[in-house]
């Protein structure tokens, strides 16, 4: 058998036995969870070869699996957060409720990722997207809070973009008479200018939900915090880049046979910055954790899809590389929330505080994460946002490069709420017995962060899979040797050596360090965060000091206008109005049988008076 | 030959008259008789499709009588494939309501098991009749069993649905009687291919008449807009297992004799466009009127009857992967509503009312039918790697092919509507709390069976649509061919 | 050898910059002294500040952030300056900056105040989150003006590192001062907020917050994030007389033109009174950004 049908019926096996494992024994389930995702990422990362078609027919449908240099990128995410969240789940869930549910989806999720990565005919695309989708939401539904809203919005939403993509699908098939990826990209340029414009902006509408861009991203903060969180950290780590992954294929290869690419490029990555603006003020306005990072999650979507929507050499390698460490500090941020919520019960920020001596490592990776999520060197944020900036500006999109980075400099704010909230500010009593996470939270927390770190001193590592990407789509425009050196460069000649950048800020902080901590370690004691000076007043035990309530209530109250309603509010009234209308389809079923036997006599009777016209000759 | 199409009507009209008598000697009988005949039907249908394969579309002529002077039945492989869809569809309707009515009176049960097998045998009758006449009879014999099936349950309302649908039962036999007296004054035959031959000498406004006329009256079975509005109360107020075999057997049969008309006696181009847009009238209306219910019967009610809009837009494309689409989706959604009929019914088994309240919670204290329910949901809005998938893709696919965009387009956004409305149900089924009047009730074992045997059927087609879809394809095929159909009766002439 | 000569040179230059950032500061509280019609203190009392904070010894903390919170303020002074060229042709003060553009010193120079902001978090001290809430509300008030005049600068000159910005200055004969007028007052305007003196003081506010993130540090602490606020702005002065003024060829120079833009934001505070936080953000939103767009269209238009 072909390895990459092995892959996935490995995992399908896997999903099922592993869902009713839990029957004999919890500590088996587990086990045999962390088998069901770790060997056939092995067997992915040792056996699977690049370019090797596998075709057979289905329902009189041709379909093809393989593995492109492109997808074999997004399967590293996809792998990578897969096996690290699988591993922090078996802490996460233990001891609650549905955790059979919880590992039967959690690996449908990542087979169906994996199947899209592996497509190259669209059926075999749509059906594992679709797999990917409901078993997402069953996900979204699993907590059982607010499912007719979240989890319907998310699957409305869902639906939109599948019904999309599978019109467009069908479209091609008229037009080339199979389902092949490669087929409909080679006869595309061909096609009549109707179809040209209908088919990408059909598929894009598609990918765009997944990737949350405006206006299609409503269902995503919602269905972000609502999940366990430990999938979450799947969920905006890797599947919403199954999006992106659409997205790219779409501009490269299709796009940029039409004229009219560029205007298309220029709305969706003008959306993305609106994406970004709007989803970032939002996030700061909220006081859930999972909430936060679930608008933060959209709004560094939103970056991302403006850089492939750009789609320079950089550009592209950029938003590519913010995908990926996208996944890698958010899925660690999730994983954060989760260990919190685990351990303390609750992730509201105006709850929880000071647990910095309770849960270091926690806070650790909390910290490395949301410096990489800021972008501040040398980690691996930096590296994306100074990509996408540079990209912007020489591609002469200097408004997009002024609300970027205006989004992100707003990220600060909440970036710095996530710490504080948590981790800093007083310690209550209540929080006094809170302990750090167990180990198996902790590990895969931790290496997700590590990674944040390596990225930013080796980027090279992830750009050259990158770049071996896009050339394989056919963008053969690849960026100087970018990715064979820890040097960025752009077309000016400016460049950013990181190698000194590491050495003056770890010589500085070290040295700084030294100054105020080892010279004085014996000399101070820890004072707890009650003796503090307020204005010469001593605060008593139990005075709640906590200054959490309106955290950035000037800053929110100075941009107020943009935030006065939310799309949502508009979405919900056009719901609103068309469930009227269908209540009076409703009530056109009066339950009378007089009215229906006059029905039927009208209708004869029009169908008479039609008669000449009606059935042609 | 392993047996002659006769047999499909004659042997269960021979059980109903022979089953009070058995009653008499052990009252066991009364349930187990009419298994038995279902269990025939099925046999015989599926050896005879195999039988066809090799040897060609059986033509039967009863009692010696040749086309176009007596009457004929036609096993082909379209009518063949719709005979063992409901033979197995009736069987496993008698299936899962054997253990169901253990508790109901010998009397009750009786009726409802003769009326059952009637049923499916005028539906049977209704798909391999040659002769037009014929088909009013079985169309009556249908109606009729349905009638006394609704009223099962004897309630104020139950009569009320029973008594609408008589009273549109009622036009249906009216108009469908003057639409074959207006063929048979013009072309004196009621032999369906000796229609067809004769058609092109027939009047223009007479053809249009007599078309309307059985259309409307046929639709009324077909649960076409505006004719349908006696389905949500039948569903409602019929047990469940007889609302599945409505939605599976009986307009199933309808819209075979829909398209038999269409496709085969007229040759009015026309009528293929108003297929088209009844059709699809007729899926919005439902669909969107299923959103707003608040019986779950009604609900899945609504929900047949869009399904067969779907069908008739399929037909309406009139290409052959329309044919071939929207057979794929007749045979998926019989099995995937009656799955969900089934299931359904379990979910709000106590209350009469049968509100979608009543689910609440249910998937702790029935998990594998609300698993059932769930799964028959997903597949019938229409979600990979399940059955409704496929035929939906085949339906997309035609429409596109035969550059109907906007069709396209259409029918994606109001399958959102559908997919919104199912899965608000399985969530109250696994995210609410139960309802403190409500009662779980087990499945009976055979109920279990029946319903496995759909859900396997959902899962196996879905990973492997190519089990059916090569028998699909010749039916599909077969219907195309409307000059083999009249050569091939008549040649028995 | 030549991470040696850096090690060396980035001293000399912390010193500079120390000296220069604390006898600003010192002619400062002197100069708003006289004009509030006080003696004031002398111009060197800054020093006698930082001696008496270094000299004492801390006795209590609040844990690792706490300490690493001045530290993290420290690395963003000392590595801006590492990456900013203190005079054209280098001389006694070699550095980074052809390691790294403005794009990265722009997040340089924010990462200090969010570092810090972690620190005064530890404390547990409401003050200081107020402080540090207002802090960062006012940062994205006044970085979009900043950006855009950056921004237009780059389009303008095709270049997004300092030393090319300066070299384009001492090519043409034309400080940027003139060559793109609408970026320095927007530039500028931003610098009000940068510096964070009257009427931008709303995180140290000290009437209302008791000095905010800085309100429980005391010895070492105070005094590392004393110096660094000096060397900040000195960065700060360095970068935009490189950037505007065409950078200096000499220290007497680079000494004139710093201290001429010094009194800028210096001279406007003393005039105004305290902006409440929403007032600030917009603010820098009105007038500045609308410049900011002006020198885009401006840098678009003349390229």
């Amino acid at each position: 058998m072909n390895v990459i049908f092995l892959i996935l019926i490995l995992f399908l096996v896997g999903a099922i036995v592993t869902a009713f494992a839990g029957k004999w024994s919890s500590l088996l389930q587990d086990g045999l969870f962390i088998l069901a995702v770790t060997i056939p990422a092995v067997l992915f990362f040792t056996q699977v070869e690049m370019n090797q078609l596998v075709g057979w027919t289905r329902g009189g449908i041709h379909l093809e699996l393989g593995l492109t240099p492109f997808s074999y990128f997004f399967a590293i995410l996809v792998l990578l957060l897969g096996v690290a969240s699988a591993i922090y789940s078996v802490g996460f869930m233990h001891g609650k409720a549905r955790k059979s549910y919880y590992y039967f989806n959690y690996l449908l999720t990542i087979m169906a990722m994996l199947g899209i990565l592996f497509s190259r005919d669209f059926i075999s695309f749509f059906v594992f997207w679709e797999i990917m989708t409901w078993a997402s939401y069953l996900m979204v539904v699993m907590n059982g809070t607010r499912t007719q809203e979240i989890g319907i919005k998310y699957f409305v939403f869902s639906a939109i973009g599948a019904y999309a993509m599978l019109m467009a699908i069908v479209l091609i098939h008229a037009q080339t008479g199979n389902f092949l990826i490669q087929d409909f990209i080679d006869t595309y340029p061909s096609l009549a200018h109707g179809r040209q414009i209908l088919i990408p902006i059909l598929l894009l509408v598609g990918f765009s939900v997944k990737a949350a861009v405006m206006p299609l991203h409503v269902w995503a903060p919602g269905s972000y915090a609502y999940s366990p969180m430990s999938f979450t950290s799947v969920f905006s780590g890797a599947l919403s880049k199954m999006g992106i992954y659409g997205m790219v294929i779409v501009f490269v290869t299709l796009l940029s046979h039409l004229p009219e690419g560029g205007l298309i490029r220029d709305i969706i990555a003008w959306m993305g910055a609106m994406t970004a603006v709007i989803a970032t003020l939002w996030a700061i306005a909220q006081d859930d954790a999972r909430k936060l990072l679930a608008y933060s999650s959209v709004g560094q979507l939103g970056y991302i899809v403006i850089a492939v929507a750009i789609g320079t050499p950089m550009a592209m390698l950029a938003g590519l590389f913010m995908a990926f460490m996208h996944g890698l500090f958010k899925g660690a941020l999730f994983m954060v929330v989760g260990a919190v919520e685990k351990q303390t019960g609750t992730t509201d920020f105006t709850k929880v505080t000071g647990l910095i001596r309770k849960m270091p490592w926690t806070f650790l990776t909390a910290l490395i994460s949301i410096i990489a999520l800021a972008g501040i060197p040398p980690l691996g944020g930096f590296i994306g946002k100074w990509m996408l900036y540079e990209s912007l500006i020489l591609s002469d999109h200097y408004l997009l490069v002024i609300v970027a980075f205006f989004s992100s400099t707003a990220a600060f704010l909440y970036a710095y709420k996530f710490l504080f909230g948590f981790f800093l500010g007083q310690e209550e009593e209540e929080w006094a017995d809170v302990k750090e996470a167990p180990i198996t939270m902790l590990i895969p927390m931790l290496a997700l962060a590590v990674g944040s770190i390596l990225l930013g001193a080796f980027p090279q590592l992830i750009l050259k899979p990158i770049n071996n990407g896009l050339i394989s789509l056919g963008f053969s425009d690849s960026y100087g040797k970018l990715w064979e050196t820890s040097t960025l460069f752009n077309e000016w000649g400016d460049k950013v050596v990181l190698q000194p950048i590491i050495y003056a800020i770890m010589g500085v902080f070290l040295t700084t360090l030294a100054f105020t901590y080892f010279r004085n370690r014996k000399r101070t004691r820890y004072v707890s965060t009650k003796d503090i000076s307020t204005s010469g007043e001593i605060p008593l035990a139990h005075e709640n000091l906590t200054f959490k309530e309106n955290f950035f209530q000037p800053f929110l109250r100075a941009v107020e206008p943009v935030m006065k309603k939310q799309i949502d509010w508009y979405y919900r009234e056009f719901g609103a109005g068309l469930e009227a209308i269908f209540n009076f389809t409703r009530r056109i079923y009066s339950g009378n049988g007089q009215t229906y036997a006059l029905y039927a006599v009208i209708f004869l009777i029009v169908l008479l008076l039609l008669n000449g016209n009606l059935f042609g000759q | 030959m392993v047996g002659s199409p006769v047999l499909f009507v004659a042997i269960p009209l021979l059980a109903a008259f022979l089953i009070p008598l058995m009653g008499m000697i052990w009252k066991e009988f009364v349930r187990i008789i009419p298994g038995l005949v279902l269990a025939y039907m099925l046999v015989l249908s599926v050896s005879l499709i195999i039988y066809i394969q090799s040897h060609g579309t059986i033509v039967e002529v009863i009692s010696g009588w040749g086309p176009p002077v007596g009457i004929n039945l036609v096993f082909s492989p379209f009518s063949g494939a719709l005979t063992t869809l409901m033979t197995f569809l009736g069987l496993l309707v008698w299936l899962y309501s054997h253990k169901f009515k253990r508790n109901v009176d010998y009397e009750p049960a009786k009726k409802y098991f003769i009326l059952l097998m009637l049923m499916v045998t005028g539906s049977v009758g209704m798909v391999l009749t040659g002769d037009l006449f014929n088909m009013f009879v079985f169309i009556e014999i249908v109606s009729i069993s349905g009638y006394g099936l609704t009223s099962f349950f004897v309630r104020r309302d139950s009569a009320e649905a029973a008594f609408k649908f008589l009273l549109m039962g009622a036009f249906a036999s009216s108009f469908l009687l003057i639409g074959i007296m207006i063929i048979y004054t013009q072309l004196g035959t009621l032999n369906m291919a000796e229609i067809a031959q004769r058609m092109p000498q027939m009047d223009y406004h007479m053809k249009v008449f007599s078309l309307i006329f059985i259309l409307v009256a046929i639709g009324v079975e077909a649960e076409t807009f505006p004719l349908n509005g006696w389905a949500p109360d039948v569903y409602t107020q019929a047990p469940g297992p007889i609302s599945a075999a409505m939605s599976g057997i009986v307009v199933k049969a309808a819209v075979y004799a829909n398209i038999r008309i269409i496709y085969t006696m007229y040759d009015l181009q026309g009528a293929y466009e108003y297929l088209l847009i009844i059709g699809l009238i007729t899926f919005i209306v439902a669909e969107t009127a299923a959103l707003k219910q608040e019986r779950l019967k009604r609900m899945l009610a609504y929900s047949s009857i869009g399904q067969m809009g779907l069908a008739m837009i399929a037909f309406g494309i009139g290409t052959k992967e329309g044919v071939y689409a929207a057979l794929f989706l007749m045979f998926s959604h019989a099995i995937i509503k009656s799955l969900l009929f089934f299931s359904g019914s379990y979910l709000v088994y106590n209350k009469t009312s049968k509100y979608i309240k009543h689910v609440n919670g249910m998937g702790k204290y029935l998990p594998i039918t609300a698993f059932l329910f769930t799964l028959g949901a997903f597949a019938i809005i229409g979600l990979p790697p399940f059955m409704g998938f496929w035929s939906k893709l085949a339906l997309l696919s035609a429409a596109a092919d035969s550059n109907l965009v906007i069709l396209v387009a259409v029918i994606l956004v109001v399958s959102i509507v559908e997919a919104v409305y199912y899965l608000r149900v399985v969530n109250r089924i696994f995210f609410f709390k139960k309802r403190a009047n409500t009662k779980p009730e087990k499945p009976t074992i055979n109920a279990m069976i029946a319903m496995l045997s759909l859900a396997a059927i959902v899962l196996v087609i879905g990973f492997y649509p190519d089990l059916v879809t090569g028998l699909i394809e010749r039916a599909a095929d077969d219907l195309m061919d409307k000059g083999r159909y009249i050569g091939e009766i008549l040649s028995k002439n | 050898m030549e991470i040696l000569q850096y090690i060396f040179g980035g001293i000399i230059t912390f010193l500079l910059a120390f000296v220069v950032g604390m006898t600003f500061g010192g002619t400062r509280r002197k100069i708003i002294a006289r004009i509030q019609n006080r003696y004031g203190p002398p111009i060197y009392q800054n020093f006698i500040d930082a001696f008496k904070l270094f000299s004492k010894t801390s006795a209590v903390h609040h844990g690792a952030m706490h300490y690493m919170g001045p530290a993290f303020l420290m690395v963003s002074s000392v590595v801006s300056l590492m990456f900013i060229p203190i005079l054209r042709d280098g001389g006694w003060f070699p550095n980074l900056n052809f390691h790294g553009d403005l794009i990265f010193l722009l997040y340089m120079m924010v990462f200090g105040s969010l570092g810090m902001a972690l620190g005064a978090g530890q404390t547990g001290n409401p003050n200081s989150a107020i402080g540090v809430t207002r802090g960062l509300a006012q940062m994205v008030g006044y970085e979009i003006p900043w950006i855009m005049a950056l921004v237009a600068m780059m389009i303008q000159f095709h270049t997004t590192s300092i030393t090319g910005l300066m070299d384009v200055q001492l090519q043409s004969g034309t400080w940027n001062l003139f060559a793109s007028p609408f970026a320095f007052v927007a530039a500028i305007l931003a610098s009000l907020g940068m510096f964070r003196y009257a009427p931008f003081n709303i995180v140290g506010a000290p009437a209302e917050l008791a000095s905010g993130p800085a309100s429980e540090n005391g010895g070492k602490y105070l005094f590392t994030m004393m110096s660094s606020h000096s060397v900040f702005a000195f960065v700060k002065l360095t970068l935009f007389a490189d950037l505007f003024l065409g950078g200096a060829g000499n220290l007497v120079e680079l000494l004139i033109k710093t201290f001429l833009l010094y009194m800028i934001p210096v001279l406007y505070g003393v005039v105004n009174p305290r902006y409440r936080t929403e007032q600030a953000v917009r603010w820098f939103w009105g007038w500045p950004t609308v410049f900011g767009i002006i020198a885009i269209a401006y840098a678009v238009w003349s390229t």
